[in-house]
């Protein structure tokens, strides 16, 4: 009679729970099949490797040791979980049915530890209660973690009355019963209140059955309609994560547009991210934007996003052109405009959201309208009619070149060993062109055969593409690469990480694979191969990692080296190496309005470097980094206490080109 | 309603201007569209926005002008001319006048927009000349242009912040100071997807005599007094400043 009404109740809550599970996903599914092509199933080895150190290994999740410890306690018990599951139904529908004396107390030891997970995420949303969780659905933390709870208690209920339902109902020995030392603990008490009869314990176990079955599969069911999809998502979504390159943002070449105005114009992969996000924050906690003041969250951009498809699928119209668009609609264009690009979001991402191409594709829905920031738009004009994001005549470009004691090759008539991609910025900004052509001297001094491209050279198109123009990207790509296929040279070496991402990782899909190194790469070479020798510059200093180069890049270690082999102390900011924190330049944006920023992040990175102590010298190896916090450092005016320094003048006080003196790299 | 707005192209000033034998060398220059122009289309787009009427791009074929045409298209121009004929890159105004006044005379258009000057206006604005020659209303340095039945309004600024809104019965010729917004973006991929698909209409014409001015000879003009050079030192380029101040007797004490 028990078995009997459990076992049809069970099979009534699997094929409820089932159709509803079913009819959910297959309509996520019946999205993704419409949306865009990627290439997501490749290279199947290196995508088990990232499941096991992402899933099983938690790698991202542990950068916060809190949350990483409490969410692997409850993680590791839904694994546990399926021995407890499959020695339920078991129990009931096989007479006799045990998992043995090994696998249950383990059952019994998880269920402290989600107890332990549990408590410790209750602290960490009630009492610590992180910023990273504004703007996520609370309500359903809490909803899920009741239910996590009520599946634990569920387990030692039943257990606790198994072995009286065994004895006294089923007539089944009950080998686990120690085992299970949680139930038979709890079994004491019911031993104690007389409830071991075949009634008490029938209703005390069938009591504990359901709130153990009857929660998880209710939790199958509702699971598809919460962000804890992200429990059967994550695996898959780590699985087909973006394998690289990195920076590449367009893996390959785009045939009619890189728009995203409807949910197929985005790829299968961004579907399936909507459906992983577990609306943890992280990404929204290391936003250069969103600490700025901006509108943007790249947490909130994936649930607005995914709200507006769980919407449209309710009524019927995840296909139809009728709803507003995604770009400007569903997302606003503050926000859209506000993303610097910087990464620091993906990065962070414990499930591999990939927000940024999401951004950028938005971004070109909303150029494609002629919606763009007007100064931003004069840049691109620029990029179009001169070349440079100066609005100077192409023969401006190499005007540094001229009035210095140096030659410098032109790498269009004749080879060179190092052919070296300027970028607009060191080639064009006042601030910046001493810096180039005190480059252009340690390469001198380095005996390195060198030359660049002259006028040939036009802006990298790195930024184009992320303000959504790929039209101009890719005309400004073929421009560069015919110049560079006319030279001849053995390498290329950049001074700017946007070139060198563009360079590096934008320019294969057109075929061009060529070396390219960043100058600290090529610096640090020549004085381990003994070209260049250097003496110490034993100032303390800190170093700040561009976007471009360290976390899309993974170049994080040749500019360290490179200063320990100049002597420097080097003091690590908290956020360094791939977690940098942008300076706010990136992705257009230092050309664009900063009207709604309460607090730049160019000054908060500068204010991270001063709480360093002791450390005077804040060290950059990007262009653009220069003017950036050049003039955060002005605005803010701590020029005294905090001085931006070019790697270049490291090396030039280092070699001797320059005093330290000169270069101010003197302590105040 | 029938709008057209008259473009040119016009030496990129972003470029030095070098002088060779007292004359431009105009085939090394790079060519843009006349900023002004740019606005008028900016306008005429914006008009077409909240009234029934289209809008043609016509410019003269002086040169290299399809990509300026189809960039008019791909903003969203319904349709885009080129007058051609026998043309060169210094057509005078006067001719141009002639050209252009001919097409909207042919076509019955009833608002003709233009950019109110360009970098190389010569013998006069186009807007104007073309408003004589066809006899229809016209009125310059306006902006703000809204069609109100058998009428165009626009607004033209005064020195002193005054303002005069006016109405022209059209047909009518308006000489735009500037668009209500920048004139918008549009993509190259967009342009080339137009450069494809959309074909830019060729009309004959011709453009007969007119007194025109010549250029005799371009120089760089002679220095009248030389700037003195303060130095960057800040204590002392505040007291020159003061010391000019006083000179001049701009200050108060
Ligand atoms: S790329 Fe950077 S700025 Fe853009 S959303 Fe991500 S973290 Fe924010
Ligand atoms: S996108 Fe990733 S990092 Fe951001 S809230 Fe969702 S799961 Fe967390």
């Amino acid at each position: 009679m028990l078995r009997t009404l459990l076992m049809a109740l069970t099979v009534a809550m699997v094929v409820a729970a089932g159709a509803l599970f079913a009819r959910r996903v297959a309509a996520i599914v019946g999205v993704m099949r419409t949306a865009r092509p990627t290439l997501r199933t490749d290279r199947v080895g290196e995508r088990i490797q990232s499941v096991v150190e992402h899933v099983l290994l938690h790698r991202r999740m542990f950068r916060i040791t809190l949350s990483g410890v409490l969410h692997y306690f409850i993680f590791s018990g839904f694994v546990v979980l399926l021995i407890d599951i499959v020695e339920t139904v078991g129990e009931v529908f096989v007479p006799g049915f045990t998992v043995g004396r090994i696998l249950a107390p383990l059952v019994d030891i998880w269920v402290i530890l989600v107890a332990i997970g549990i408590l410790l995420a209750l602290y960490n949303r009630l009492i610590i209660r992180p910023a990273r969780f504004q703007g996520s659905d609370e309500k359903d933390a809490f909803l899920i973690l009741g239910l996590i709870g009520a599946i634990i208690v569920g387990i030692v209920i039943h257990d606790s009355f198994f072995p009286f339902v065994a004895r006294e109902v089923l007539h089944v020995p009950d080998p686990v019963a120690h085992a299970h030392f949680l139930g038979w603990g709890l079994s004491r008490l019911w031993v104690a209140l007389g409830w071991t009869g075949p009634g008490a314990a029938s209703v005390g176990y069938a009591f504990g059955y359901l709130l153990d079955m009857g929660v998880v599969l209710a939790f199958l069911a509702y699971l598809p309609y919460s962000k804890h999809l992200h429990i059967f998502a994550a695996v898959p979504n780590i699985f087909i994560r973006n394998l690289g390159p990195k920076g590449a943002l367009l893996a390959k070449p785009v045939e009619e547009s890189m728009a995203i105005r409807t949910f197929q114009d985005l790829s299968w992969k961004d579907i399936s991210d909507l459906y992983t996000c577990t609306e943890c924050g992280r990404c929204q906690a290391v936003c250069p934007a969103h600490a700025a003041g901006q509108p943007l969250s790249p947490k909130m951009v994936i649930l607005e996003l995914r709200d507006a498809l769980n919407e449209r699928i309710a009524r019927g119209t995840a296909f139809s052109a009728e709803e507003p668009p995604l770009a400007g609609g569903v997302i606003s264009k503050e926000e859209l405009w506000a993303c610097t690009t910087c990464g620091a979001c993906q990065e962070a991402c414990p499930v591999f959201i990939e927000h940024v191409p999401k951004i950028a594709g938005m971004r070109a829905a909303l150029l494609e309208e002629g919606d763009i920031d007007p100064n931003a738009q004069k840049v691109l004009v620029a990029w179009d009619r001169q070349g440079n994001s100066f609005g100077q005549p192409a023969r401006k470009r190499p005007v540094w070149a001229k009035n210095i004691d140096v030659p410098i090759k032109d790498a269009r008539k004749e080879p060179v060993d190092w052919l070296w991609f300027v970028g607009d910025f060191a080639a064009l900004d006042p601030r910046v062109q001493r810096l180039t052509q005190l480059i252009a001297r340690l390469l001198h001094h380095a005996g390195v055969d060198f030359g660049i491209l002259y006028e040939s050279e036009a802006n990298a198109g790195n930024e184009a593409l992320r303000i959504g123009e790929y039209g101009l990207f890719e005309a400004l790509a073929l421009k560069n690469i015919e110049a560079l296929n006319k030279a001849q040279y053995r390498r290329i070496f950049t001074t700017d990480p946007h070139s060198l991402n563009a360079l590096k990782n934008e320019y294969r899909k057109f075929g061009f694979e060529a070396e390219v190194l960043h100058y600290t790469e090529a610096f640090l070479e020549l004085i381990d191969q003994g070209q260049l020798s250097v003496s110490s510059v034993p100032v303390r200093a800190t170093y700040h990692d561009p976007c471009y180069l360290g976390r899309w890049n993974g170049i994080v270690e040749a500019p360290r080296q490179l200063m320990q082999r100049l002597g420097v102390d080097l003091v690590e900011m908290p956020r360094h190496g791939a977690q940098s924190f942008c300076c706010g330049a990136g992705g257009g944006r230092i050309w664009m309005d900063e009207t709604g920023i309460t607090d730049r992040p160019a000054n908060q990175r500068i204010r991270e470097a001063m709480r360093l102590s002791n450390v005077h010298f804040f060290v950059v190896a990007c262009p653009k980094d220069v003017s950036m916090f050049n003039a955060s450092v002005t605005a803010m005016g701590v020029e005294e206490e905090m001085r931006v320094v070019d790697m270049a003048e490291l090396l030039a006080v280092a070699v001797g080109l320059e005093s330290a003196e000169e270069t101010l790299l003197v302590s105040s | 309603m029938k709008i057209a707005v008259l473009m040119k192209d016009v030496p990129d000033l972003v470029e030095e201007l070098e002088v060779e034998d007292g004359a431009l060398p105009l085939d090394d220059m790079s060519f843009v569209p006349s900023e002004w122009d740019d606005q008028a289309l900016e306008e005429a787009l914006l008009m077409k926005e909240e009234a029934d009427v289209e809008v043609t791009a016509v410019a003269i074929d002086t040169g290299d002008v399809d990509n300026m045409l189809f960039t008019a298209l791909a903003k969203g121009a319904d349709r885009a001319v080129k007058l051609v004929g026998d043309f060169s890159r210094t057509l005078p105004n006067r001719l141009r006048a002639r050209l252009f006044a001919q097409y909207c005379q042919a076509q019955a258009i009833d608002v003709v927009l233009t950019g109110v000057q360009a970098i190389d206006d010569l013998d006069g604005q186009i807007a104007g000349l073309v408003a004589g020659l066809t006899g229809r209303a016209h009125a310059s340095v306006v902006r703000d242009v809204h069609i109100e039945g058998s009428q165009v309004t626009c607004v033209q600024e005064y020195s002193g912040g005054k303002m005069a809104e006016m109405q022209l019965a059209v047909p009518a010729v308006l000489g735009i100071q500037a668009a209500r917004k920048p004139p918008r973006y549009v993509t190259i991929a967009k342009v080339r997807q137009i450069q494809k698909s959309a074909t830019l209409e060729e009309v004959e014409a011709e453009a007969g005599t007119a007194p025109l001015v010549t250029v005799r000879r371009i120089y760089k003009p002679e220095a009248a007094g030389h700037a003195e050079m303060w130095g960057d030192d800040v204590d002392a380029v505040a007291e020159s400043i003061v010391r000019l101040l006083e000179d001049k007797k701009l200050l108060r004490s």
